[in-house]
């Protein structure tokens, strides 16, 4: 009995702290933020927000997110297979090497690339020739994006891998299944829902990529500046009205994936 | 040419095979062969290399060394998909997100199988397995025995000559299990093709096999039917292995056992023993020796009496119908026969007044 009163005003106590917390964190700033975008009303939230440049770097935006998403999830497909399917030398090694850029600071990342591709690069005298430009410029933004969100989908898919072990694909491979249909009918059904899942944090990532990105842009207004770098261009300038209406979209935006999440986890565990 | 005709005798034929994991011989020079129809057992402790011999013969696992024949014919780099092999997984593999039917169908539907075709052997096997009706269902609606039989039908759709099975019941509780052993065997035999299955479990090997092949740490020790292998064990590790058997200390100390050697070894099966209560009247009872009833299992058909003889705790078995013996009781002993070890050697010996009495009468 004791327990259990107990356990009914902590039970409170932790919801209370949570919400509260959240309120503080969360809530409060997000409202601040629109309230701020229409600080000078719906017109001036609406001018901000159909911004030449405001419209420009959200395109850019997506788009970047767009390839990111795209390789990463072809990516993260192969490293996890082969982590998990596979024995093999270096493998440790290789997934180690996939978390690196969670622990790495994204500004690391930036500088990384600008040494590799920038004018004193190792590389850049073999690309220059062709006219490949890769830093201050779009290729620079995306390979940024690639590198802060990599591990998002390998690290969703490799415990839905390990635990379903190795059988069912051998089992289809002795009945003369080829690797792709073997892939196409017993592997991904299986990993469907943590392959969409690690997609939408990807997603949810590169569209919010500041550091990496910030290095490598060059800050080119309409040409490389992405939504954040926009913002936060903006908000240097003393334009709270656009950097805040700016960053509405940028929120809009992490709502949807945000209702996405939640519903293919739903769906997810309904199926299990 | 004499190769051929030799391979004409046994369907599947393991020549010199090794295999190693990393470190670890997994298969030591392992010589196996399999005549068509029978249903053999490769019966070993855990780590013996019995999957391994299994899953080289059905292609996921290649040996570093030595030859594989299936029907006469080289296999070694033929994939597994086309030495017409099915294949049951100890977990049973079955495709969760596929129905029943998709699971039995899929590999018809990788040999381009026409849809009224596919229907037809799909109903024919749920029907043989006596699964009819769940076929729209999904593995996890399916309990352990039905996932088995699923999973053996599976590996049938696609006629394979050949059945694989590994530890196909090691995953079912006890008593589903006996029902399963018996109807694989009956299944099996009506349809007359060759199998090996993989198991820990004597019992089982013993009841459901034609033949068993023994391993024991990656070597094969011994392989024939069931009797050949309880009678006549070739190796000491197939003596202890199969039946209830213990070794015995103190051989030379038993009464009317004459050791001849030095380095000798002995062991005893409760079938080689008779226990008796004192006063009881039975052959041999000038032979016997005293001993303590130290412990009393209930066997459900026979009792377990076990006592201790010249320090060893033996093991003996006694009808229910007889006069019941206690705990503690003093009884008398006849060992009838025990298999004595030399090394690599091993015979059977009788009791030496089993001979005496039988020259009197």
């Amino acid at each position: 009995m004791e327990i259990r009163k107990d356990s009914g005003i902590m039970k409170w106590i932790l919801i209370g702290i949570s919400f509260l917390f959240l309120g503080v964190f969360l809530l409060l700033p997000l409202f601040y933020i629109i309230a701020t975008a229409f600080r000078d009303g719906i017109g001036g939230y609406l001018v901000a927000v159909t911004d030449e440049y405001a419209i420009k770097a959200a395109l850019l935006t997506l788009k970047a997110t767009l390839i990111s998403v795209l390789i990463n999830t072809f990516f993260g497909l192969a490293a996890a297979w082969c982590l998990t399917k596979f024995a093999f030398k270096g493998k440790k090694i290789l997934s180690t090497f996939i978390d690196l850029p969670v622990t790495v600071s994204p500004i690391i990342a930036g500088l990384i690339y600008v040494l590799t591709f920038g004018r004193q690069g190792i590389l850049y005298k073999y690309l220059d020739p062709y006219g490949i430009q890769i830093i201050f410029a779009v290729p620079g933004i995306v390979l940024a994006t690639i590198f802060v969100t990599f591990p998002f989908i390998s690290r969703e898919l490799i415990p839905v891998l390990t635990a379903q072990g190795t059988d069912e694909e051998e089992a289809a491979a002795l009945m003369g299944a080829k690797t792709f249909t073997i892939f196409r009918k017993v592997t991904l059904p299986h990993i469907k829902w943590a392959l969409l899942y690690g997609v939408v944090l990807c997603t949810a990532r590169a569209m919010g990529e500041f550091g990496a990105v910030s290095v490598l842009s060059g800050h080119l207004r309409g040409k490389t500046n992405t939504l954040p770098l926009y913002i936060e261009l903006l908000y240097q300038g003393y334009d709270f009205t656009g950097a805040f209406a700016a960053s509405s979209i940028l929120v809009i935006m992490a709502i949807i994936i945000l209702i996405l999440r939640l519903l293919l986890q739903n769906k997810g565990k309904r199926e299990v | 040419m004499s190769e051929q005709i030799e391979n004409a005798k046994s369907y599947v034929e393991l020549k010199d095979i090794n295999k190693h994991f990393r470190d670890f011989h997994a298969s030591k020079d392992v010589n196996i062969s399999i005549p068509k129809g029978k249903l053999v057992a490769l019966l070993g402790p855990s780590g013996s290399g019995k999957t391994t011999i299994l899953r080289m013969i059905a292609g996921l696992e290649h040996p570093d060394s030595g030859e594989i024949w299936i029907d006469g014919k080289k296999v070694n780099d033929v994939p597994g998909s086309e030495r017409g092999v099915g294949f049951v997984f100890q977990s049973y593999a079955l495709f969760r997100y596929m129905t029943v039917f998709e699971n039995i169908a899929f590999g018809l539907r990788l040999k381009k199988t026409p849809e009224n075709e596919i229907k037809e052997k799909v109903t024919e096997l749920l029907k043989l397995i006596s699964c009819e009706g769940l076929e729209k269902r999904y593995p996890s609606e399916l309990s352990g025995g039905q996932r088995q039989r699923v999973a053996f039908a599976r590996a049938l759709a696609p006629n394979p000559q050949l059945l694989l099975l590994d530890e196909p019941f090691a995953a079912i509780d006890a008593k589903v299990r006996l029902e399963l052993r018996t109807w694989l065997k009956e299944m099996i035999t009506k349809l007359h093709i060759t199998s090996i299955f993989v198991t820990h479990d004597q019992d089982e090997a013993i009841e459901v096999a034609d033949e068993i092949i023994v391993t024991n740490q990656g070597r094969v020790e011994q392989s024939g039917s069931p009797q050949e292998l309880y009678s006549r064990p070739a190796t000491p590790f197939v003596a202890q292995f199969i039946g209830n058997s213990v070794p015995v200390k103190n051989f030379e100390r038993f009464k009317h056992f004459e050791r001849n050697d030095d380095d000798v070894t002995a062991i005893l099966r409760p079938e080689f023993v008779s226990v008796f209560k004192e006063g009881e009247h039975v052959q041999y009872a000038n032979s016997a020796e005293q001993a303590v009833v130290e412990d009393i299992i209930f066997r459900g058909s026979s009792l377990e009496i076990r006592f201790r003889l010249h320090e060893n705790l033996i093991s003996a078995y006694r009808s229910i119908n007889e006069a019941p013996i206690e705990i503690g009781e003093k009884v008398n002993a006849f060992i009838y026969r025990m298999f004595v070890i030399k090394g690599e050697e091993i015979s059977l010996v009788n009791n030496l007044s089993i001979k005496q009495e039988s020259v009197i009468i």
